[in-house]
C-alpha cells in the first residue's frame, strides 16, 4: 500500500494542487491560487522524474506506472502549466478566476488517470473526471455561445460515455474481470471483443475527437475561451489517445482491432484537413487541424501490436504536438481569432510571424522541426507494423495539411491592408508561452536524441 | 585537419544568423555579408576540391552522433558525383549574391533566405545520412517557397503555393522509401553508405521503394509528365530564384536518381531501366518541342531545362542497362558533367533574361529587336550561353552530351533518337537570338544600357567556366570518373 501510494505521488500532488487552488479561491485570493497551481504542477513534474524507466503496476494492476503513463506526466503537466499561463492572460481578473485553475488541474488529473489506466473502471473514472471539468471550463465565460458549446459538449459526452460503459460490461462478461490486462483472454470470443472495442472507441474517440465523434470539438473550441480551447486540444486529447493505447496493447490482434483503428485513423486525418481547408475562423481551423492530428497519433496506436517503435513514436509525437499546437493557439490568442487578423503579421510583429510559420510548418511535418520527428517515427512504426497503405494516406494528408496551413502563412507576409484593425498586442504571458513553445518545437526537432535516449 | 565539409556546409547558416542579429543595418552591409559569406563558402568548396575524392566510396567524411537511438547521425562526405555539384552550387550562389546586390525590398529577409537555401543545397549534396538528406531537401523547399512568394512577379502567390504543394507531394514518397530501406537494414540505420554498399531490399519491396524514389526525383528533376510546376514557378520567381531553382535545385532530382534510386536499389533499377530510359527520351524531346513554342524567354529556358534534364535521365538509365563497366562509367560521366554544365549554362541564361527584364520590363521575344548593337556585351554573352545550351562543341554541354549519346549508341541505339532534341534546341535558340538581338532595332530600346560592373562580375565567372569546361573538361571529368569507374552496381 505504501509502495503503491509512493508511486502515485505525482498524481496525488496534482489532486492536492487542485484542492489548494480551490481553497485559495474560496478565500478570494486568485493570485495565490495561480501560484499554488503553477508550483504544484511543476512539483508534480519534478517528482515524476525519478519514476523514469519504471514499468510496474499499482493497486492490483488497476493503474500502470509504465513508459506511457510516466511520459504522459512529463508531457501533460508542463502543457498544463503553459495552459494555465494562457488562461491567466485571458481570464485573469474575472470573477472566480481560481476555479479555472482548480478545474484545469482536475481535468489534467483525469487525463493522467486515462493515460495510466489498467482497468476498465479507471477508464470510466478518467473520462468522467476530465469530462466534467471540461464542461465547466468551456461554459466559464457564461456567454450564450459558451453555454451552448458546453451544453453540446456535455450531451455528446454523456451519450458516448454511456455507450462506453455499456460496451465495457461485455468485456467484463467475457473475461470475468475489469482489468485491461485480462483482455488477452478474449481471443475466443470475437463478438464480445468487437462490441467492447467499438464502444471504447466511441467513448475515448469522443474525448480524442476522432472522426466520426468529433462534432463537438469545433463548436466547443469556438465557444470556449481561447486558452481553454488550447488546453482541451492538447491535454485531454493526449490522455484519451494514451488510454486507447493502454487498451489495445492487451487486445488480441485476432479481434481485428488494428484494422478498425486504422480506418478511424484514415477517416480522422482526411476529414479533419478537408474540413479545415474551408475555415476562415482560426479557432475552427485549429480545431479541425487538431482533429486531423489525432488521426496521426492513431498510426502509432495501430502499430502497438507489431512494432517496437510504436510507443516511442506516440510519446515523441505527443511532446511535439503539445509544443506546436499550444504555440499556434498562443499566437492566435495574441493576434485574433480570424484569418484576416493575420494579414501583415510578418511585418508588424516579425518574430511572432516567424514563430507562427514555424508552428504551422511543424504541424505539417516539415523537417527539422518537432512535428517531423514525431510523424517520421509514426510513419516508421506503421510501415513496420505492415500498414503501408495507412502511411500513404497519412502522407497524402500531409500535403493536404500544407494547403491548410499555407492559408495562414500566405497572409502573414502580405502587406497589411488598412481596413483591418490593428492586431491586439500580445501580453507578456502569451509571449512567454509562445517563446517556450517555439524553443521546444525547434529543440525536439534538432535534439530529438535527448528524448529518444530516455525512451530507449 | 579542419572539418572543411562541415565548415562549408554551415558557413551560410552562420551568415544568415549574423544577418538576423543585425537589426536595422544599411542595405549595403546586408548584401556585403551575403557576398562575403558565399565567397568564403566557395573557398571552402575549393578546399574540398583540393582534397579530392577516394578511389572507392566516400572521402572527407565527418561524423557526429545525432539520434543514435534510431541510428541517425550527422554524416557528411563527398565522392566524385557530389563534389562537382557542390563546387558548381557554391559558385552559383556566389554570383547570385553579387547579382542580388540590387535588391532593395526587404534585403535582410532576402539574404537570410538565400543563405539558408545555400546551406540546404550543400547539405543535400554532401549528406550521407538519409534523414539528414531529407531534412536539407525539405528545408530547400521551404526557403524557395518564401523566395518565390516574397520576391516573385505578378502571380507569385499562386505559383509559390503550387510549387510548394507539388514538390512536397513529390518529396513525401521519398520518406516512405527511406523508411522502407531503414526497416529493411539490419541493424536499423540511416547510414547511406551502408545502403549503398549492400542493397537492403529485394524483390517487391525494392521495386516499391524504387517507384517511390523515382516519383520523388521525377517531380524534382522534372521529368515529363511531372514537370508542370516548373514553368509556372520559373515565370513567377525572381531572376536569382530561377537561377538557383534551375541551376541547383533541379540537380537534387538527378543527383537523387543516381545516389538513391540507382545505388540503393540497383537490381530493381536495372529491371526498370527501359521504362526509365523511355521517360528520359520523351522528356528530352518534349522539353525541346515545348520550348520551341514559347515566346516568353524565361519559359523557353525553363523548358530547355526539361530537355537537358532528359538527357541526364537517359544517361543514368543507360548506365543501369549497360553490362560493361566502361560504358557505364562513360554514361555516368556524361550525366554528372551534364548536371554541372546545366547549372553553369542555365544559370547564365536566367541571369541574362533577368537583366533584360530589369531593363525592358518584359521577356516577350517579339518586343525586342536588334539589341546586339545596342548592348553588345549582354548580347554576345547571351549568344555564347545559348550556343552552349544547344550543345555546340567547345562549350560546356558538348562533352557531357557527347558521352551520354556515345554510351546510348553502344547500349540502346534506338534511344539515340533523343539527339533530335539538339536539332530542335538549336533551331529555337537561333530563332530567339534572331528575334531579340538581330532583327530590326526598335526605337524604344535606344536608351538601354549595357552590362554594369555588377552584372559583368555576375556573368564573368560563369561564361569563363562554360568555355573552360567545354574546351578542357578533363579537370572536372577526372574527379567524376574516379568514382564512376569504381561504381559497383
Amino acid at each position: 500500500m505504501a509502495r503503491d501510494l509512493a508511486l502515485l505521488i505525482p498524481e496525488i500532488v496534482v489532486l492536492l494542487t487542485a484542492v489548494s487552488a480551490l481553497v485559495a479561491e474560496m478565500l478570494r485570493l486568485p493570485r495565490i491560487a495561480l501560484m499554488a497551481t503553477l508550483a504544484g504542477l511543476l512539483l508534480a513534474t519534478g517528482l515524476t522524474v525519478p519514476l523514469l524507466g519504471a514499468d510496474t503496476q499499482v493497486f492490483s494492476g488497476t493503474f500502470r506506472i509504465d513508459m506511457l503513463s510516466v511520459w504522459a506526466k512529463l508531457i501533460l503537466l508542463p502543457a498544463t502549466v503553459l495552459s494555465v499561463l494562457l488562461a491567466r492572460s485571458e481570464l485573469g481578473g474575472s470573477d472566480r478566476e481560481g476555479t479555472v485553475y482548480s478545474l484545469i488541474c482536475l481535468v489534467t488529473l483525469g487525463a493522467l488517470v486515462l493515460a495510466g489506466a489498467g482497468d476498465g473502471m479507471l477508464l470510466v473514472l478518467g473520462l468522467l473526471l476530465s469530462g466534467l471539468g471540461s464542461f465547466a471550463l468551456v461554459a466559464y465565460p457564461g456567454t450564450e455561445t459558451a453555454t451552448e458549446a458546453a451544453m453540446k459538449f456535455f450531451v455528446f459526452a454523456s451519450v458516448t460515455g454511456a455507450v462506453m460503459i455499456f460496451g465495457l460490461t461485455y468485456w467484463y462478461g467475457g473475461t470475468g474481470s475489469t482489468l485491461l490486462g485480462d483482455l488477452s483472454r478474449l481471443d475466443t470470443a470475437p463478438v464480445v471483443a468487437a462490441t467492447g472495442l467499438v464502444a471504447v472507441i466511441v467513448g475515448l474517440g469522443y474525448k480524442a475527437s476522432l472522426v466520426p465523434f468529433h462534432f463537438w470539438a469545433p463548436d466547443a473550441y469556438e465557444g470556449a475561451p481561447v486558452s481553454i480551447a488550447a488546453y482541451l486540444s492538447v491535454v485531454p486529447k493526449i490522455g484519451a489517445i494514451l488510454a486507447l493505447t493502454q487498451v489495445v496493447r492487451d487486445l488480441p490482434v485476432a479481434t481485428g482491432w488494428t484494422l478498425v483503428v486504422a480506418v478511424v485513423s484514415a477517416l480522422t486525418m482526411s476529414y479533419g484537413y478537408l474540413a479545415a481547408l474551408v475555415q476562415d475562423n482560426m479557432i475552427r481551423l485549429l480545431a479541425y487541424s487538431s482533429i486531423a492530428q489525432a488521426g496521426y497519433f492513431l498510426l502509432g496506436v495501430v502499430a502497438t501490436a507489431a512494432s517496437p517503435l510504436a510507443f516511442e513514436s506516440i510519446v515523441v509525437f505527443a511532446a511535439a504536438y503539445v509544443a506546436m499546437n499550444l504555440g499556434a493557439f498562443a499566437v492566435v490568442m495574441g493576434i485574433g481569432r480570424t484569418l484576416s487578423a493575420f494579414s501583415g503579421l510578418g511585418r508588424s510583429h516579425p518574430a511572432l510571424g516567424v514563430a507562427m510559420v514555424v508552428f504551422l510548418l511543424s504541424l505539417v511535418g516539415i523537417p527539422p522541426l518537432a512535428g517531423f520527428v514525431g510523424k517520421f517515427l509514426l510513419f516508421g512504426a506503421s510501415i513496420d507494423a505492415g500498414f503501408t497503405w495507412l502511411t500513404v494516406v497519412a502522407i497524402l494528408n500531409s500535403v493536404l495539411s500544407l494547403a491548410v496551413y499555407l492559408r495562414v502563412v500566405v497572409p502573414i507576409y502580405r502587406p497589411r491592408s488598412d481596413t483591418v484593425a490593428s492586431p491586439l498586442a500580445p501580453t507578456v504571458l502569451i509571449n512567454v508561452v509562445w517563446i517556450i513553445a517555439l524553443l521546444f518545437t525547434l529543440g525536439i526537432g534538432l535534439a530529438a536524441q535527448l528524448l529518444l535516449g530516455q525512451l530507449h | 585537419m579542419p572539418p572543411i565539409v562541415s565548415l562549408t556546409l554551415f558557413l551560410p547558416l552562420l551568415g544568415a544568423l549574423l544577418v538576423m542579429t543585425l537589426g536595422k543595418a544599411p542595405v549595403r552591409r546586408v548584401h556585403a555579408i551575403g557576398i562575403v559569406t558565399s565567397a568564403l563558402t566557395l573557398a571552402g568548396a575549393l578546399g574540398m576540391w583540393a582534397r579530392g575524392v577516394n578511389e572507392t566510396g566516400f572521402a572527407q567524411i565527418e561524423e557526429l552522433d545525432w539520434m543514435p537511438a534510431i541510428g541517425a547521425a550527422y554524416r557528411v562526405g563527398v565522392d566524385g558525383i557530389s563534389l562537382p555539384l557542390v563546387l558548381m552550387s557554391t559558385l552559383l550562389f556566389f554570383v547570385t549574391f553579387i547579382f542580388s546586390a540590387k535588391v532593395r525590398e526587404r534585403p535582410r529577409a532576402y539574404v537570410v533566405l538565400m543563405l539558408l537555401l545555400e546551406t540546404a543545397s550543400i547539405g543535400a549534396f554532401t549528406a550521407l545520412d538519409a534523414i539528414l538528406f531529407y531534412v536539407f531537401f525539405e528545408v530547400s523547399l521551404v526557403s524557395m517557397y518564401f523566395m518565390i512568394a516574397g520576391w516573385g512577379h505578378e502571380d507569385r502567390q499562386r505559383a509559390a503555393l503550387m510549387f510548394f504543394l507539388y514538390t512536397l507531394l513529390g518529396s513525401l514518397p521519398l520518406l516512405l522509401a527511406i523508411l522502407g530501406l531503414y526497416l529493411g537494414s539490419e541493424p536499423h540505420s540511416f547510414d547511406m553508405r551502408v545502403w549503398i554498399g549492400s542493397p537492403q531490399l529485394e524483390g517487391t519491396a525494392a521495386t516499391l521503394a524504387l517507384i517511390a524514389m523515382l516519383f520523388t526525383f521525377a517531380v524534382k528533376t522534372p521529368v515529363f509528365p511531372f514537370h508542370t510546376w516548373l514553368p509556372a514557378a520559373h515565370v513567377q520567381a525572381p531572376a536569382a530564384g530561377s537561377v538557383i531553382l534551375a541551376g541547383v535545385m533541379l540537380k537534387f532530382g538527378t543527383y537523387g536518381l543516381v545516389r538513391f534510386a540507382l545505388q540503393m536499389t540497383p537490381e530493381a533499377f536495372r529491371d526498370a531501366g527501359i521504362v526509365i530510359l523511355g521517360f528520359g527520351v520523351v522528356s528530352a524531346l518534349y522539353g525541346a518541342f515545348a520550348a520551341l513554342a514559347q515566346s516568353d524567354l524565361k519559359r523557353l529556358i525553363a523548358y530547355t531545362s526539361v530537355n537537358h534534364m532528359g538527357y541526364i535521365i537517359v544517361g543514368v538509365a543507360i548506365a543501369a542497362l549497360s553490362l560493361d563497366p566502361a560504358i557505364r562509367a562513360t554514361a555516368l560521366d556524361g550525366s554528372v558533367l551534364q548536371m554541372v554544365s546545366h547549372g553553369l549554362v542555365t544559370g547564365a541564361l536566367f541571369f541574362l533574361v533577368g537583366m533584360l527584364q530589369d531593363r525592358a520590363g518584359t521577356r516577350e521575344m517579339d518586343r525586342f529587336g536588334g539589341l546586339l548593337k545596342q548592348v553588345p556585351m549582354l548580347g554576345w554573352s547571351f549568344v555564347l550561353a545559348a550556343f552552349a545550351s544547344l550543345g555546340l562543341p567547345g562549350l560546356a554541354h558538348f562533352p557531357a552530351e557527347f558521352q551520354i549519346f556515345l554510351a546510348t549508341l553502344r547500349v540502346e541505339p534506338v534511344a539515340v533518337i533523343v539527339i533530335l532534341g539538339i536539332v530542335i534546341t538549336a533551331g529555337l535558340y537561333l530563332k530567339a537570338i534572331g528575334r531579340v538581338f538581330i532583327d530590326e532595332p526598335r526605337k524604344q530600346w535606344k536608351t538601354m544600357g549595357d552590362l554594369s560592373l555588377r552584372e559583368v562580375l555576375t556573368l564573368g565567372p560563369l561564361l569563363i567556366l562554360i568555355v573552360a569546361v567545354g574546351i578542357a573538361p578533363a579537370w572536372v571529368l577526372d574527379i567524376i570518373h574516379k568514382t564512376t569507374a569504381a561504381l559497383q552496381l
